[in-house]
């Protein structure tokens, strides 16, 4: 079966629905600048793939650990640096291996 | 069935206040969530202290815990005790998917599961999304692939018993995909409850590490290695790429380190539509292991010949 379903860009009611989230918590995290959807306002919003995910790590974190919503912004966008950290880190040490290599 | 001892999974006494309950679930927490810690288990240990923690610190579920603690044999095995009435019996929402243990579902029943989270009775009627890994090999991002994928999700059956399927499905890799990018497959998901809609899937894109090439953006890097005279004199070379061999010229005098871009011959990206990242070629000058009288005498002659100072800034200090 050949699937031709993917999707990259929604809009906000779609994200509250895929999220199963209520408005009022999408609002919150856009408002928190969590993610930044295109468009000027609500109804003109349009969220990729990785922002829903990020929502509902967003969600995750403010139901499982009880931080606040500042506190998930400022959580994210550190795990968000500690990610790109390992990653940095995880590539320069391949690229120093194959350079000592001999 | 398996016992589960909450007090020790939460690392605390069996006659622990609420608040040192709270404290010791709060620690875990965050020591294990999923998107916090790199602990390879750490979804299990979540759960396991969440479902230790809605235990111990609900009042009425811990005097029922502590009764049935009591039973617990020293192997770690579980008796329930006489006239036990699993709480399976009581209330049964099979929909809602339970996280929590055979243990706790046969004390507490699924309806057990306490939330104050708003959304759960929705929840209960949408399927759960599913998020798995894709490992893309490099050469599959240049162009448009097709991928079939397996993966297994749990079905409801007729009469309310869960099983799992493995489904299979095919899948078009759009060409120039990137790490950790997620593509969406609606409806594709956990199947959803009566009159719920089905979850989706989610492909989690992972670049499989190539033996030749590392990925720094959308340009690819390749060590080169070189024998002293290659480096010295320049040389052309047969050098691989993602789509085939290439000639390349090393220039006269090359050094270690050295960077040389080849334009267009790195990854795909999305935007401009045709668009390529660079090759970059890092050369390494590279020793022969073995030497033999003559090849010594010529390096001598070289010594002799070549006034040359590599350690020159040593001698200003």
């Amino acid at each position: 079966m050949m699937n031709n379903t993917q999707l990259y860009i929604m809009k906000f009611d779609e994200l509250c629905r895929v999220a199963d989230l209520p408005e009022h918590f999408v609002l919150e995290i856009v408002e928190q600048g969590i993610i930044e959807p295109e468009g000027d306002s609500p109804d003109q919003w349009v969220f990729t793939t990785h922002m829903v995910s990020i929502t509902k790590k967003a969600v995750r974190l403010h139901r499982d650990l009880d931080i606040d919503w500042p506190g998930i912004a400022l959580a994210i966008s550190l795990l968000d640096d500690l990610e790109q950290l390992r990653a940095e880190n995880h590539q320069l040490k391949q690229r120093l291996n194959r350079f000592t290599a001999y | 069935m398996e016992f589960k001892d909450y007090y020790k999974i939460l690392g605390v006494e069996a006659n622990a206040d609420k608040k040192a309950i709270k404290v010791a679930y709060r620690k875990l927490a965050r020591k294990y969530h999923p998107d916090v810690s790199e602990h390879k288990d750490a979804e299990e240990k979540f759960k396991e202290v969440t479902e230790a923690y809605e235990v111990l610190y609900d009042e009425k579920k811990r005097a029922e815990y502590d009764e049935v603690r009591q039973y617990c044999s020293n192997d770690g095995g579980f008796r329930p005790p006489p006239g036990w009435r699993p709480g399976a019996d009581r209330q049964e929402d099979f929909s809602a998917g339970s996280d929590f243990s055979d243990f706790f579902s046969s004390m507490f029943g699924q309806a057990g599961q306490q939330s104050d989270f708003g959304s759960r009775r929705r929840q209960a009627s949408k399927g759960r999304d599913i998020e798995t890994d894709l490992p893309i090999f490099l050469e599959d991002t240049l162009s448009v692939e097709s991928k079939t994928i397996s993966y297994t999700i749990p079905q409801y059956t007729a009469d309310g018993r869960v099983t799992e399927i493995t489904k299979s499905l095919s899948v078009k890799i759009p060409a120039g995909v990137e790490a950790g990018e997620r593509i969406r497959l609606k409806g594709q998901g956990e199947p959803g409850g009566p009159n719920g809609i089905d979850g989706d899937l989610y492909l989690r894109i992972r670049l499989v590490p190539h033996p030749l090439f590392d990925v720094e953006g959308h340009n690819l890097i390749i060590t080169v290695p070189l024998a002293p005279w290659e480096a010295a004199l320049g040389s052309k070379l047969a050098m691989p790429t993602l789509d085939g061999k290439i000639t390349m010229s090393i220039p006269p005098n090359s050094q270690t380190g050295q960077r040389l871009r080849i334009r267009g011959k790195g990854l795909v990206k999305k935007l401009p539509v045709g668009e390529r990242g660079d090759l970059f070629a890092v050369l390494k000058v590279v020793m022969p292991k073995t030497t033999n009288d003559d090849i010594k005498k010529k390096w001598q002659e070289l010594a002799d010949q070549a006034a040359f100072d590599p350690r020159s800034e040593w001698s200003d200090k």
